[in-house]
């Protein structure tokens, strides 16, 4: 990174939808602590979705795999379109800043309703949290579940040829860390990656994290905690391996075609916006949106302003043209 | 997460949800976000659509519960809450669903409402009611008023015109007034409005309804009222009726034609021509109007009880429609 000595200016302002939402919503801290994890691990589990939520009806069909990975067994929910001949796959991994959700939590609802409307089978991993369970430990629980899948495609009735890894915040950046693994361990083809406002970057010291200080959702202080809980005293070190921060991976050729967003008023916007300029730098294929105003999340806290209603408007498009649906 | 308007309904709507309902708009108002915010805004904080209408600036604008923009398939239904724009004007924010406002949508009406004023003011311009009013008003600035006079489409004379219900209309020279009770201020320079307007709402305490229980022409112009305005400024609010006035309402009580008859007498140049008036037989005419003469104990036939009949009902009128501000 280059950007610590860039002047940092005031950060920009939320879209005005967003700042509203953000300021009526009830106790929402910018800065999250270890201390609070406990909380917010049971708060939010009162947000995850059933198996008959995740069915529409009857009109997919939920079951339950276990991958045996190195650090132990990985949950796997697989949730199919019935009836549907062999079909594209989104391997999801969801977010939670590294410490807490779920693998049908909100997050996950992107790829749920990406399937519904594309037809395809989503596996969503729920891989172990840090810091009870620190780097490698989540990455391996993930890259276990691609294998997996990849593995049992067939039986699942998945084209193995198009499996999609996606992830949102954390789970963005353990896709991008878990189709860094595939490429450079022979592991599962990957035929593209969909990374929502990922979280790459360890180091924590971008013009855009210096500038959410304090401010929206999911602030310097509150990634510092979720990087720490991954890494230990580690973190921000020579010692960080791409694997654990994508961000650090010296060369980024080779990978799919990949989707990024992110909001120009957040932590991750700079470490996103130079992941996929340096993706196109070793002659990638990458689609970035930076969605202007846009809180950490802006998607799941406010989803009906117009700012969220856009944001969710290019990826299916974007999965057509890419998996040639 | 969980979106807002699931962290709202669990807050107590009486104390929380309102002050929550305030930043919201206030946000926006900030921001100067547009009415389609402002009507999303209404829509989400309540679960239900909702709908800005404002005829007088070819506005509407619906937005659902899910902030998706939906024009309008149906007209609103009179059993959902709703609110005006301007105090007794006609509903103008709708929220699509049956039954009363409770306390968190009163407050949404009203914020949404009052940062719709603002926008409407800044992108349309003033709504011609608000125009109406500035012509009108002696402490609007001159230039003001001559704006508004503009936008009005006046020209350099005008009048005003009080309607029922003392509303105020103000007519280009050449126009005429709508149906219904009237009283027709001079023409004047527009810059005169606002004493034209003083003389049409005394013109209108003169307007009879032109029904039975309350006869005559219902349209009346101040500058041919002569000497009969200085009565108007002497039958104030707590006046006590003379006997005369005390005298005809007792006739009226007596006969279903009796008021109509007197009436008829007192503003038709002839007996003749008042019997054909009220479409009954001269000598019937004159049997109800000696029966009514016994009635009153004075003669309606001769000049000064014809004078007289005339002031007693003028007073009458007068008494019945008492000076508003």
């Amino acid at each position: 990174m280059t950007t610590t000595n860039t002047t940092v200016g005031p950060p920009p302002p939320f879209d005005p939808e967003l700042s509203a939402a953000l300021e009526a919503m009830p106790e929402l801290p910018s800065s999250l602590t270890i201390g609070m994890v406990t909380a917010m691990r049971e708060v939010n589990a009162e947000r995850d979705a059933t198996d008959a939520d995740l069915a529409r009806d009857g009109a997919f069909e939920v079951t339950h795999h276990v991958a045996d990975g190195p650090h132990g067994d990985v949950p796997l929910l697989v949730v199919r379109p019935r009836d549907a001949a062999t079909t594209a796959a989104i391997y999801y991994i969801h977010g939670g800043g590294m410490v807490m959700g779920s693998n049908r939590g909100p997050d996950s609802g992107k790829a749920f309703e990406l399937a519904a409307e594309l037809g395809l089978t989503v596996v969503s991993v729920e891989y172990r949290l840090a810091p009870e369970h620190p780097h490698p430990v989540p990455v391996d629980d993930c890259y276990a579940g691609l294998q997996w899948t990849a593995k049992n495609a067939e039986e699942l009735g998945v084209d193995p040829d198009r499996i999609v890894v996606a992830g949102a915040s954390a789970g963005g950046g353990l896709a991008a860390a878990t189709t860094l693994l595939a490429r450079d361990r022979g592991g599962p083809a990957i035929a593209a990656q969909l990374l929502f406002c990922p979280m790459l970057d360890d180091r924590n010291e971008s013009v855009s994290a210096r500038q959410m200080v304090g401010r929206g959702i999911w602030d310097r202080t509150s990634n510092d905690m979720g990087w720490t809980a991954l890494l230990g005293d580690a973190r921000g070190t020579a010692d960080v391996p791409p694997y654990a921060a994508p961000a650090r991976a010296t060369d980024l050729s080779n990978l799919p075609p990949t989707y990024l967003d992110v909001g120009s008023a957040e932590t991750f916007r700079d470490e996103v916006v130079e992941f996929a300029s340096r993706i196109w730098a070793a002659g990638g294929e990458a689609e970035l949106h930076v969605w202007p105003g846009g809180f950490h999340g802006f998607e799941l806290l406010a989803p009906q302003t117009l700012l969220a209603q856009t944001a969710g408007g290019p990826r299916a498009p974007w999965l057509r043209r890419v998996l040639g649906l | 997460m969980e979106d807002l308007v699931g962290r709202l309904a669990a807050l107590d709507p009486d104390a929380g949800a309102a002050v929550k309902v305030i930043a919201y708009f206030d946000r926006l108002v900030e921001a100067r976000a547009g009415l389609e915010p402002i009507v999303r805004g209404a829509a989400v904080l309540t679960g239900a659509a909702a709908r800005l209408v404002d005829d007088d600036r070819g506005v509407c604008v619906r937005v659902d519960e899910k902030g998706v923009v939906r024009p309008p398939a149906d007209p609103p239904d009179p059993r959902w809450p709703n609110a005006p724009l301007h105090p007794g004007g006609p509903p103008a924010l709708w929220l699509e669903r049956p039954g009363a406002a409770g306390p968190v949508e009163a407050m949404v009406l009203e914020r949404a409402l009052s940062a719709a004023r603002g926008v409407l003011a800044r992108q349309r311009g003033p709504a011609a009611a608000d125009d109406v009013a500035a012509v009108l008003d002696v402490a609007v600035d001159e230039r003001a008023r001559q704006r508004a006079a503009r936008r009005l489409g006046l020209g350099a004379r005008a009048r005003a015109v009080a309607l029922d219900g003392n509303r105020p209309k103000v007519l280009a020279e050449d126009r005429e007034p709508p149906p219904g009770r009237a009283g027709i201020g001079p023409t004047v320079p527009v810059l005169d409005l606002p004493s034209s307007w003083t003389a049409a709402r005394t013109a209108l305490r003169f307007a009879a309804a032109g029904t039975e229980q309350d006869p005559g022409p219902s349209v009346v112009h101040a500058d041919r009222l002569g000497g009969l305005v200085v009565l108007a400024a002497a039958v104030g609010p707590g006046s006590e009726p003379v006997q005369d006035v005390r005298d005809l309402e007792r006739a009226r009580s007596a006969a279903p034609w009796a008021l109509a008859t007197l009436v008829a007498v007192a503003t038709t140049p002839s007996l003749r021509t008042a019997a054909s008036t009220l479409v009954v037989h001269h000598s019937t005419l004159q049997d109800r109007l000696a029966h009514l003469e016994d009635l009153l104990g004075w003669s309606v036939r001769d000049p000064s009880g014809r004078l007289r009949l005339q002031l007693a009902i003028a007073l009458r009128r007068l008494h019945q429609h008492p000076e508003q501000a």
